[in-house]
């Protein structure tokens, strides 16, 4: 397909400079299309919008989601994991709870399975020059459940009530050092601007489905959310049992497209083994989220579908950089070398992975650079490390982890790999309550153990990845990494609008860590759902939401 | 009864003192490892396990005494409706699991003590011993994959349909009293077999063979009564087991037991549940506990004249 420039210039017209940069990186072939597309939404361009550029540079257009005539009307059950608290938008910190609070509240705008936000109850979105304030238009004739009409006042209240250090909010760790309470403005019954700290090109994420918490709720909310339930989704709440399950039915007065099931039942479960019985003896037709190994006996069985989204959730493999053998680089550039990644993402996760780096710049990121060469396993290097940092001879140090997920396999992994260069490992597998402990400090065998495992989940864009456990005020610094041109950097990646300079930072900071290795990124693991035969249209995210108005069943 | 007030009082210290040795604190265990401490100390202020232990404690124990157990930490909302559910579905299921195994079990000892060494005797005690010693969560998967997968039988979840009747709930119940089924029944079997064989050895029952009275009653009125003696200890001992310790069941057939109660009491650090769940165990495991020794006296003469001089 030729180039349209006499399009393009009229599309152009209408563009800030930020975005013209973004369709002038598409037009030179600098930006992929995939890349054009999921920054494009970031920016705030719509989809359609996205398409028609797509088309006049000469590149296919949107991807067009082939949207199956499902049957609607169907009875859609789902296991999921038992909520382990409360169900309130504020506190909110569970797999189990985020998913039944998404059934009938939405947000501003939703991070997809290919991480391009797409306009929910906001329309479109744009930043200041600086990207320091974004400015986000609402749709109109939103209605509320509980039946008033969704305006700026409830998006003000929903993310202020966030951002308040007071309200024991889960999503403070996710707004501070980014937006205060107080710095969400009305503009008008429809439009919302939110004044950040320092300048942000990822922000939107921050407010979209990637922020669980950040469920639009009306003003008035005083608590006691699983009283009303109220929100503004595709379905309403029909009955919530603590702890058992909860249903729900089809909202006819629904903005959009109305949900294609009439009702969906959620049944909670504490475990896989009988979640995974369930859909093998016809009780549930979904299973939410799947760990692979948990789940190996579907992963081949053609009686059930797998859907498989690529994430960037992750193990970190963190080293003490401040003390002991791995306080000098090479030892812990040694140990990363140890690691055969092939034979971890073929034999551990079973396929259902993508390679680790060691930087949280995984695959699935538009701004990762992929010319970095990828870290192999390399055990005479690493030898020589090792003898160059004067351990040759090797040394005894414990791994301490969380038995949770395929960590507690990991590790035994990595303490056969690191044998290999004189390196005894023992290992320290707790109970997650106990690895955790109180997670600050001093008081945590997470933040205080020399070596050790840790899962992070899913996230849209790298921004808490490189914050919270790698700068060298992170409050998740677990590796004791201080090093100030890493810290501007990932202040300056962070602060980025523009893809090709947030693709410059990504480099460096990937190079960076390559080089001084604080903590290992060995693989970033494949989000499963599980489905019977026959149930289509099931939408999750690597996020543990499930979107399940399209869906029927045979 | 003072003794068993004194054990539950004492119960109630343990637990709260075990709950502060594990590590985390309440706030962190609702709000994850990534929350920030600031949300962590809120909500810890909020929920008042920010103040002294002792008098978190004393008001809670004080409002115990008065028929209040609390509030969830965890779920925020009273702790009772959630204990009397699940204490009830607990008792369901071991009434279930008893009726079950009680008979069987004891008739399988009886059996195998009538017929000693012989082939019968060696399969009851065997094929009991070996199915006792199959952990439950096995012989429930098992169970799972043969009534509820395969056959499709039986419902693999515990938890009925709302509104279910009498017969519908005890449907849901056959296949997750299986496994118990198949854990005690070994146990109480060896307890009758071996009751019944000392029964059957000892003089009163010569005496009675001798005095010329029909083998049947002399197996009902002197044989069996005596042989029961210790098996209505051991049942009574499994009590506690079968309202409270049945966590690995609760879990495997979705069933809203008192055991998963605790267990996810203690794992979130919710002490008003976690104590009200393990007192409220404690009590029915004293008054079982009272009733076998009921039940023992009444069986055995010896105690009942014994206590009366």
């Amino acid at each position: 397909m030729s180039k349209n420039y006499r399009i393009l210039d009229l599309i152009r017209r209408n563009r800030s400079p930020l975005e013209n940069h973004l369709i002038d990186g598409l037009v030179d072939g600098r930006v992929s299309r995939r890349d054009f597309i999921r920054h494009g939404s970031l920016l705030g361009l719509s989809l359609p919008l996205l398409g028609g550029i797509t088309t006049a540079a000469g590149l296919s257009g949107m991807p067009s989601l082939a949207r199956a005539q499902n049957a609607p009307g169907a009875t859609i059950r789902v296991g999921s994991s038992v909520p382990a608290a409360t169900i309130d938008p504020v506190t909110i910190a569970d797999a189990g709870g985020l998913v039944v609070m998404q059934q009938v509240a939405e947000f501003l705008c939703v991070d997809g399975p290919d991480l391009v936000l797409k306009p929910a109850l906001a329309e479109s979105w744009k930043p200041n020059d600086k990207g320091t304030v974004w400015t986000f238009k609402l749709r109109k004739g939103v209605k509320f459940h509980s039946g008033g009409e969704m305006k700026a006042d409830d998006v003000v209240a929903s993310i202020d009530r966030l951002a308040d250090p007071a309200n024991s909010s889960n999503a403070l760790s996710v707004f501070t050092g980014i937006l205060q309470k107080g710095a969400t403005k009305k503009v008008d019954d429809y439009t919302v601007e939110f004044h950040l700290d320092a300048a942000n090109g990822n922000f939107p994420y921050m407010v979209s489905s990637d922020n669980y918490n950040a469920v639009i709720i009306p003003a008035s909310y005083k608590g006691d959310y699983e009283k009303s339930f109220d929100g503004t989704g595709p379905f309403k709440i029909e009955k919530y049992t603590p702890k058992v399950g909860a249903s729900f039915v089809r909202n006819e007065d629904y903005w959009g497209e109305k949900a294609l099931p009439e009702r969906t039942e959620f049944t909670f479960f504490a475990d896989m083994q009988p979640q995974i019985l369930a859909l093998q003896g016809g009780q549930i037709d979904i299973i939410n989220q799947m760990p692979v190994l948990a789940g190996v006996a579907l992963l081949n069985d053609p009686s059930f579908e797998i859907i498989s989204l690529k994430s960037s959730a992750h193990q970190q493999l963190h080293m003490h950089c401040d003390e002991g053998p791995t306080k000098d680089a090479r030892v812990r550039r040694a140990i990363a070398l140890c690691l055969d990644r092939e034979k971890l993402a073929a034999g551990l996760m079973k396929g259902r992975s993508a390679l680790g780096n060691d930087s949280p710049f995984a695959a699935v990121y538009p701004s990762t650079d992929t010319t970095i060469p990828q870290r192999k396993q390399d055990i005479a290097q690493a030898k020589q490390l090792m003898e160059a940092a004067g351990v040759g001879q090797g040394f005894k140090m414990t791994l301490t982890t969380e038995r949770y997920l395929e960590i507690p396999e990991y590790a035994q992994l990595i303490q056969n790999w690191v044998k290999e260069i004189g390196i005894e490992l023992e290992l320290n597998i707790l109970d997650q309550g106990a690895y955790y402990g109180d997670a600050v400090f001093g008081k945590s065998n997470w933040l205080d153990s020399a070596m050790g495992i840790t899962d992070y989940g899913h996230r849209g864009v790298p921004n808490v990845y490189l914050a919270a456990p790698l700068k060298s005020d992170g409050t998740w610094n677990a590796a004791h990494f201080k090093n100030k041109d890493y810290d501007a950097l990932a202040t300056s990646y962070i602060a980025a609008l523009d893809l090709e300079a947030q693709k410059a930072d990504a480099g460096k900071i990937q190079k960076l860590l390559l080089e001084e290795t604080p903590v290992i990124f060995g693989y970033f693991y494949d989000y499963l759902t599980a489905t019977a035969k026959g149930v289509t249209g099931v939408q999750p995210t690597a996020m543990s939401q499930l979107f399940l108005e399209k869906a029927s069943k045979a | 009864m003072s003794l068993s007030l004194v054990t539950l009082f004492l119960l109630s210290i343990m637990v709260f003192l075990g709950g502060q040795v594990l590590p985390g604190n309440v706030g962190r265990a609702i709000l994850g490892p990534f929350a920030d401490q600031r949300a962590v100390d809120a909500l810890n202020h909020t929920l008042g396990v920010d103040r002294p232990l002792l008098t978190q404690y004393a008001t809670w124990i004080w409002k115990f005494v008065r028929g209040d157990m609390g509030t969830s930490y965890i779920f925020r909302s009273p702790v009772a409706p959630f204990v009397i559910d699940a204490l009830g579905n607990s008792m369901k299921l071991a009434a279930v699991a008893f009726v079950l195994v009680v008979p069987i079990g004891i008739l399988g000892g009886v059996v195998a003590a009538l017929n000693l060494n012989r082939p019968l005797d060696r399969i009851i005690s065997l094929g009991g011993l070996s199915v006792t010693v199959l952990p439950e969560f096995v012989t429930g998967i098992i169970l799972i994959l043969i009534f509820g997968v395969w056959l499709r039988w039986l419902p693999i979840s515990a938890a009925w349909p709302k509104d279910a009747g009498f017969f519908t709930q005890l449907y849901y119940l056959i296949l997750p009293s299986l496994p118990l089924f198949l854990v005690l029944f070994g146990y109480i079997a060896r307890m009758a077999r071996s009751g019944m064989i000392e029964a059957l050895d000892s003089d009163y029952t010569r005496t009675a063979v001798l005095k010329g009275l029909p083998w049947r009653t002399v197996i009902w009125r002197h044989v069996l009564r005596n042989a029961l003696l210790p098996t209505i200890t051991v049942i009574a001992t499994q009590t506690g087991y079968l309202i409270g310790g049945l966590v690995v069941i609760e879990t495997l057939f979705r069933y809203q037991g008192i055991g998963s109660l605790i267990f996810t009491a203690a794992r979130g650090k919710d002490f008003p549940m976690l104590e009200s769940g393990i007192l409220t165990i404690g009590i029915v495991y004293a008054v079982a506990t009272l009733i076998a020794d009921f039940l023992y006296s009444v069986l055995n003469p010896r105690i009942r004249l014994g206590s009366d001089q």
